[in-house]
């Protein structure tokens, strides 16, 4: 049992992996929003982010951001192949709900299994990005990397938020998730508004992998935790609420925290797992209700 | 003797008001139509009455019994049974299985019946099979037992989920809507089925576009408009009414509907 | 007489595995036991349409059930696995009842969940399940003296199993509660206007599922040996729906046929193994896109056709 004096240490270290839970939820959000279509693929940009990231240093020699920045548009561009070959055909042909969740749990099964053999089974992770010892505020250490994570984190959001109300496509995409038939009377290329929802929501799940392998290690099959993870962020946010979603990650990470330190570090998914079960059997809709 | 007592019921979606304070009765062993032209209320007026939706206000009696706000399979099991606007019929089984699914309320047959079928189980599916073929016969649908029901016409399929309904053997029946896309000659005949159906002993109460259809086969009509009751009397005090001509009749000219 | 074909198929394959013995046998043991769990899988999904993501917890229930009982307490095999199926079906009661009041996404990430769940309990909790290393030693199928150690001993004990489960699936699709099964599968609201208690048999559909499935994860560890957490992981869930798919969702013998089909596939061609979860994804994909009621449909309509 942690005592009461480890609270905020337990807060700061919950809100660095709730980031990242935030960024994936958001990537759920952006997808749904434009199709209705849960990805149950999520998981595996999160896992390829730090997955290629760590490749391309290793590999191919690469200083850390031009590989991270490379990882990134490269599972942006994957995210692309999985919508145009796995779920467009079955949005062609009105695929029902169940079986495009299979087919996208399909997919995360084959970029999880390609993954195995190329990089094999061995956990794999990544320096961090400031590589000094902890900042001491107020008795809290705060690692460099922490301040990485919520400082990425912020700036993808506000980015994100800069997106969806300055530009015209980002407009579009908004226009989009209110009324999908309206905006395609508009003219809005509906179609292709799928397409970059998921690359935009692939990119976010690679920042959250890089941003969080130094913590802890990617392996090939990190992917589907944090999909949960993501998803209940999502939920807690009340489906469809990209921004409500990073909350929902922050809360997410926060309660993670608490169970670590009261269970041990085993039980973080089961804990979190409980808290899907339980949110969704008492309050589906979310703590800030549902979107429409 | 009222079978069906319908008091004060209401329905609010936002502020749309679908069903506005209705009352009436329906008399057992007879047939009642409510007509109205579209939007009146008469769907959500069914679905309130068979449990589909909870009413905002007001109460329904079933045989002397309040059954406001009770589930679907609750009300049918007390004999109160309903068919959809928008036929809902098993489409994947055949019209044969879809009515034996009807009499799922008058069988017991479990697991263990299903597996090990001892000699009451044996008997059950024997008189299962022998009251859907019944059924079938009596809506004139016994020779396309066999037939997967999607693939039956648009009429048929109407007749087979009112033989469905049936086969649940109500009290009371609710028919949504049964004459609609049915020509002349079918509609004729389902007009005769519906009366045997009374003369059965099964009260029945029908939601109807076709005035013909409900002007000869209805003993009592009652006239929804914009989710109120207009009137309520046989169908020639109610094509002589006043009110009816001007919110109804009349209102079908003027694109009312 | 077009429904006999994949029958005779199966007859064909199962019977010449029971004369080659060896590899063969093996091979086809384990599509025996996968047959198992599909059928299970098939009564939920296919009879009643409803969605479960999670079907691999009951199976690490039965299988883990089976090790534990017989390695840590010394009990025969056949207390055991009655002890492993029971308990999956109670857990699925106290699961089920919650999780199906859920609709769409929401019970589909519930039941992802609760798949992931059983796994992480599996690998922590050392003491019981010695974690990734996984139990080693358990004793084969048998009563008493006598067990079955032989591949092609084995083979007979499954194809009864397999045998009683197809034939258990058949009389259901064919009773009052097969009906209802699929009355909720076609049309909810229709069921419950009919007096049918959907949530009722949701849950029958989901506890029998569960059943079946537990049985193929006990049947498992008893015919391996061995258990470990990777046996149920989510490839077990992907596995079994392509063998559903392939197999047909819906019908009485396309678990058996699926389940032959995708175990003896990658057997054919050499050095394939080490693709076999990958292949099999890209087969479900496909199969999703291009025949997503199943292979057998495919066949039927092309021949309804000429």
């Amino acid at each position: 049992m942690g005592s009461l004096s480890y609270l905020p240490q337990i807060l700061v270290s919950g809100l660095g992996i709730g980031c990242v839970y935030g960024l994936i939820g958001i990537g759920f959000c952006v997808i749904y929003n434009a199709s209705g279509i849960v990805n149950f693929a999520q998981g595996a940009f999160v896992m390829l982010g730090g997955m290629v990231t760590f490749v391309l240093m290793q590999r191919a020699g690469l200083p850390l951001p031009v590989a991270a920045v490379i990882a990134i548009a490269g599972v942006a561009g994957l995210g692309v192949v999985v919508e145009r070959l796995v779920v467009r055909p079955l949005w062609n042909r009105n695929a029902t709900m169940f079986v495009m969740i299979l087919a996208t749990l399909a997919a995360q099964i084959v970029v999880e299994r390609s993954t195995l053999l190329l990089v094999g089974d061995q956990p794999k992770t990544l320096p961090m990005f400031t590589d000094r010892p902890p900042l001491m505020l107020a008795g809290v250490a705060i690692s460099y990397q922490l301040l990485w994570i919520v400082g990425c984190s912020l700036a993808v959001v506000g980015l994100l938020a800069l997106f969806f109300r300055t530009t015209r496509t980002g407009k579009a995409m908004r226009a989009v998730a209110i009324d999908r038939e309206a905006a395609a009377l508009q003219g809005i290329p509906v179609s292709r508004m799928l397409a970059l929802a998921f690359a935009l929501s692939a990119a976010l799940g690679a920042i959250g992998g890089i941003l969080i392998t130094p913590t802890q290690f990617t392996a090939f099959d990190i992917g589907v935790p944090f999909a949960i993870s993501g998803f209940i962020a999502a939920i807690v946010g009340g489906f469809g609420r990209p921004f409500g979603a990073f909350l929902g990650g922050l809360t997410l990470g926060v309660i993670q925290s608490i169970a670590i330190v009261s269970f041990g570090a085993g039980l973080k998914n089961v804990a979190a797992l409980s808290v899907l079960l339980v949110f969704l059997f008492i309050r589906p809709s979310g703590i800030l209700g549902p979107a429409k | 003797m009222s079978i069906l007592r319908v008091e004060g019921l209401t329905r609010r979606f936002g502020g749309l008001v679908a069903v506005n304070d209705v009352t009436f009765d329906v008399a057992a062993g007879r047939i009642t139509a409510v007509i109205g032209p579209n939007g009146a209320g008469k769907t959500t007026l069914f679905n309130l009455i068979s449990g589909a939706m909870p009413p905002s206000e007001g109460r329904v009696v079933f045989d002397g019994r309040e059954i406001t706000g009770l589930a679907p399979e609750a009300v049918a099991r007390l004999g109160l049974v309903r068919t959809f606007q928008l036929v809902k019929l098993f489409s994947d089984l055949t019209v044969l299985e879809n009515v034996k699914i009807g009499t799922h309320l008058h069988a017991r047959g479990g697991l263990f019946a299903a597996l090990l079928r001892p000699g009451w189980a044996r008997e059950e599916e024997r008189a299962v099979a022998k009251a859907a073929a019944d059924l079938l016969d009596f809506v004139g649908l016994g020779d396309l037992a066999d037939l997967p029901a999607a693939g039956l016409s648009y009429g048929r399929q109407r007749l087979l989920e009112m033989a469905r309904a049936l086969a649940a053997r109500p009290r009371l029946i609710l028919l949504d809507e049964p004459a609609a896309g049915l020509n002349a000659e079918e509609s004729a005949r389902l007009s005769a089925i519906i009366r045997r159906i009374a003369a059965g002993g099964t009260t029945v109460l029908l939601i109807e576009h076709d005035m013909t259809l409900v002007m000869n086969t209805a003993d009592e009509v009652v006239v929804l408009d914009f989710g109120r009751k207009v009137t309520q009397g046989t169908p020639h005090e109610v094509r002589n009414n006043p009110d009816v001509i001007a919110a109804y009749l009349g209102g079908v000219e003027i694109g009312h509907g | 007489m077009l429904g006999a074909v994949p029958w005779v198929f199966a007859a064909g394959l199962v019977g010449y595995a029971l004369v080659a013995g060896g590899y063969m046998a093996t091979v086809v043991s384990f599509a025996l036991i996968y047959a198992v769990f599909v059928v299970g899988l098939n009564l939920f999904m296919g009879f009643t349409a409803q969605v479960s993501f999670g079907q691999n917890a009951f199976a690490a229930i039965g299988g883990y059930s089976s090790a534990v009982l017989t390695t840590m307490f010394g009990w025969e095999p056949l207390p055991a696995m009655l002890t492993g199926v029971c308990g999956a079906v109670l857990a699925a009661l106290v699961v089920g009842y919650p999780t199906l009041r859920l609709k769409g996404h929401y019970l589909a990430m519930a039941t992802l969940a609760i798949g992931l769940i059983t796994y992480e309990i599996t690998v922590e909790w050392q003491s019981v399940t010695q974690g990734y290393m996984g139990i080693s030693g358990i004793p084969p199928l048998g009563l008493g003296k006598w067990t079955v150690t032989s591949d092609r001993g084995q083979l007979v004990v499954l194809i009864a199993i397999v045998a009683l489960s197809l034939f258990a699936a058949a009389r259901i699709r064919a009773s009052r509660l097969g009906r209802a099964f699929f009355a909720v599968a076609g049309s909810e609201e229709a069921a419950r206007a009919l007096g049918i208690d959907v949530a009722r048999y949701k849950l029958a559909a989901f506890l029998l599922s569960a059943g079946f499935a537990a049985l193929a994860g006990s049947l498992f560890v008893h015919v391996v040996g061995f258990v470990s957490p990777e046996v149920y992981g989510l490839h077990m869930v992907i596995l079994s729906f392509t063998m559903l798919y392939v197999g047909g969702i819906g019908t009485v013998a396309g678990p058996l046929i699926g389940a032959l089909i995708v175990s003896l596939l990658p057997e054919a061609f050499r050095g394939f193994k080490d693709y076999q979860d990958l292949a099999y994804g890209v087969a479900l994909i496909l199969l999703l896109i291009y025949a997503p009621r199943g292979l057998s449909t495919l066949f039927r309509r092309r021949e309804a056709r000429s």
